[in-house]
């Protein structure tokens, strides 16, 4: 394990279940601790949960069973606790999601603006550096379709980031992008990684595990199969269920 | 490539345009040669506008005011329906069961309804049992001669205070309906996605709502939207029923006292185009607008 991980914990959920109509177990008793500055990658099959136990972390989809607490705020029923929840866990999509009719700015400015209440030169400022950041500073006027994937992709990240979050969710951010686009959306993951971020990334891009990752969680039909430390998962897993996974994603060289 | 596309007459367009011209000549040879019908244009314009004597001046006449009627049933309509179906789409895709119900009646109702019966249903029942016990008529004769004509201008002269107003409510409920299918489809042709990246940056429900998917609908919405104002000031018309002084009544009226029954419907014709075709000019230029602007 990394040495900058503090110890305190930050994401803990106990037991947590979640089914959809017809009866689909999309998590079962699922229980999970995450501590501050660590990141965790999840993987697993398609239809495993994953997108779900990310999705439930931040209040996007109701659990049935369990409990979820989060910076010591439990996820309840508190429309404050709710809201607080929200805006301190940052959520990527797949498919960027950005906001069509507004320019890259102003997908930015939005929840610094209404959320945080800050004043324009405020939210003004905070999207300057993170457009530098996330290195498309000179794209603030235009609009998400005149941009790339990969720069879309990077503006989600800002815009998540714009709320000055303590958690990172990340579901499958780069499995949307051309290939040659990966790699400047992981890029910036990477560095986020390095300033102490406390991320959980669903992806099935095994260079950035081992980069960054300090532990990964194998899903499968909802329930946790494996937890490991990344180098012991990718060389020795425990679980069989684990191995012929890897084995399927290796050969076809990721999902 | 597009504008020369456009422009280009092909076959086809010929063969339609023969056609009709053959059609316009036989409907003119059959009034002339087989009805013997004698124009008789010369008697309609004091139907338009007249001078008037003692003001001293010229005077919107039956069928200048009948079109004056129309636009103002067709603005009130349009903006209390439109109203009426912001609400009831928003209704309708509202998490509350209740809200939805209430939509979902309110629709199924309208649009199971004739229209005539609507404004029959309004005018007798509305406007004689409610109306008539709220005692707006008598306040609006009651209030002073600058309200009164306030009132007249941007509604109806105070006698006919209630017939309008059942009028423009059965229009706007009608019409209304409609617009709440048209929101309802403009509002759910968002992706999901854009409702969770809104809550993800913590936004309210509201401000998801106000900021990130009403203005993407509206654009969605604006093309089937004019159509349906273009639909509101045709469907106008059948308040005539309740003589309501708009321009079909106003054509019948003059038609009934000139037998000018060709000339008059013409010129009705020619008023309504000119109204249905200026509101969908003016969308066309809106959606122009806004299509330059992306
Ligand atoms: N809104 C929903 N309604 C019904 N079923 C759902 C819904 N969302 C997810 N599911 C189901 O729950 C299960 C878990 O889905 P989830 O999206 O969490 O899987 P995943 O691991 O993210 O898969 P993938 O790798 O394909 O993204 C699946 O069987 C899925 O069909
Ligand atoms: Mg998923």
């Amino acid at each position: 394990m990394n040495s900058k991980i503090t110890g305190d914990t930050i994401i803990s959920t106990k037991n947590i279940s979640k089914t959809f109509s017809r009866d689909i177990k999309a998590l079962e008793k699922v229980s999970l601790e995450v501590k501050q500055k660590e990141v965790v990658v999840i993987i697993g099959p398609s239809g495993s949960g994953k997108s779900t136990l990310l999705r439930c972390l931040n209040g996007l989809e109701e659990i049935d069973e369990g409990s979820i607490t989060i910076d010591n705020t439990p996820l309840d029923g508190h429309h404050h606790n709710r809201l607080k929840i929200r805006t301190e866990v940052g959520m990527v999509f797949q498919n960027f999601n950005l906001f069509p009719h507004m320019t890259v700015g102003d997908n930015i400015r939005i929840g610094p603006r209404h959320v945080r209440k800050q004043n324009q030169a405020e939210a003004d400022q905070i999207t300057d550096e993170l457009l530098k950041k996330v290195g498309i500073y000179d794209k603030i006027d235009a609009y998400p379709r005149q941009l790339s994937g990969g720069q879309q992709q990077r503006v989600a990240i800002a815009r998540a980031l714009a709320m000055n979050p303590l958690i990172m969710l990340f579901d499958e951010p780069t499995s949307a992008l051309d290939p040659e686009m990966v790699g400047e959306v992981l890029e910036v993951m990477k560095d986020l990684a390095h300033e102490g971020m406390t991320m959980l990334v669903v992806t099935h891009e095994m260079g950035f595990a081992r980069e960054v990752g300090d532990r990964i969680i194998f899903m499968d039909e909802g329930k946790i199969v494996e937890e490991n430390s990344i180098d012991d998962f990718f060389d020795n897993p425990e679980e069989k269920r684990s191995k012929q996974f890897l084995s399927k994603i290796l050969h076809n060289g990721g999902c | 490539m597009k504008s020369n596309n456009k422009r280009k007459l092909k076959k086809a367009d010929f063969i339609i345009l023969g056609l009709a011209a053959v059609l316009v000549i036989y409907i003119v040879y059959r009034i002339k040669v087989t009805i013997r019908y004698e124009w008789a244009w010369e008697i309609l314009p004091k139907y338009i506008f007249r001078f008037d004597d003692k003001l001293g001046r010229w005077v919107s006449a039956a069928i200048f005011s009948g079109f004056i009627m129309t636009i103002k049933l067709s603005i009130w309509g349009i903006i209390l329906g439109t109203a009426i179906g912001i609400v009831m789409g928003i209704l309708r895709v509202h998490t509350e069961l209740f809200g939805r119900v209430i939509s979902r009646v309110y629709v199924d109702l309208i649009r199971n309804i004739p229209p005539l019966v609507l404004v029959f249903i309004f005018y007798f029942f509305f406007s004689s049992q409610i109306l008539d016990n709220l005692g707006l008529e008598e306040l609006v004769k009651a209030s002073g001669p600058v309200i009164q004509s306030i009132l007249t201008v941007i509604f109806i002269k105070p006698s006919l205070f209630n017939e309008f107003l059942s009028a423009v409510l059965s229009i706007a409920l009608y019409e209304g309906a409609y617009i709440t299918e048209i929101v309802r489809a403009g509002i759910e042709s968002i992706p999901k996605g854009q409702w969770e990246a809104g809550h993800a940056i913590g936004l309210s429900r509201y401000r998801q709502f106000r900021h990130i998917i009403l203005p993407q609908a509206l654009r969605n919405v604006l093309p089937p939207l004019s159509g349906q104002f273009i639909s509101t000031i045709k469907d106008s018309a059948i308040v005539s029923v309740i003589s309501v002084p708009e321009l079909s009544f106003q054509g019948m009226q003059v038609m009934a006292s000139t037998y000018a029954s060709f000339e008059t419907w013409i010129v009705i014709t020619g008023l309504y185009f000119i109204l249905t075709f200026s509101c969908a000019a003016f969308f066309g230029r809106l959606l122009q607008r806004l299509k330059a602007a992306d």
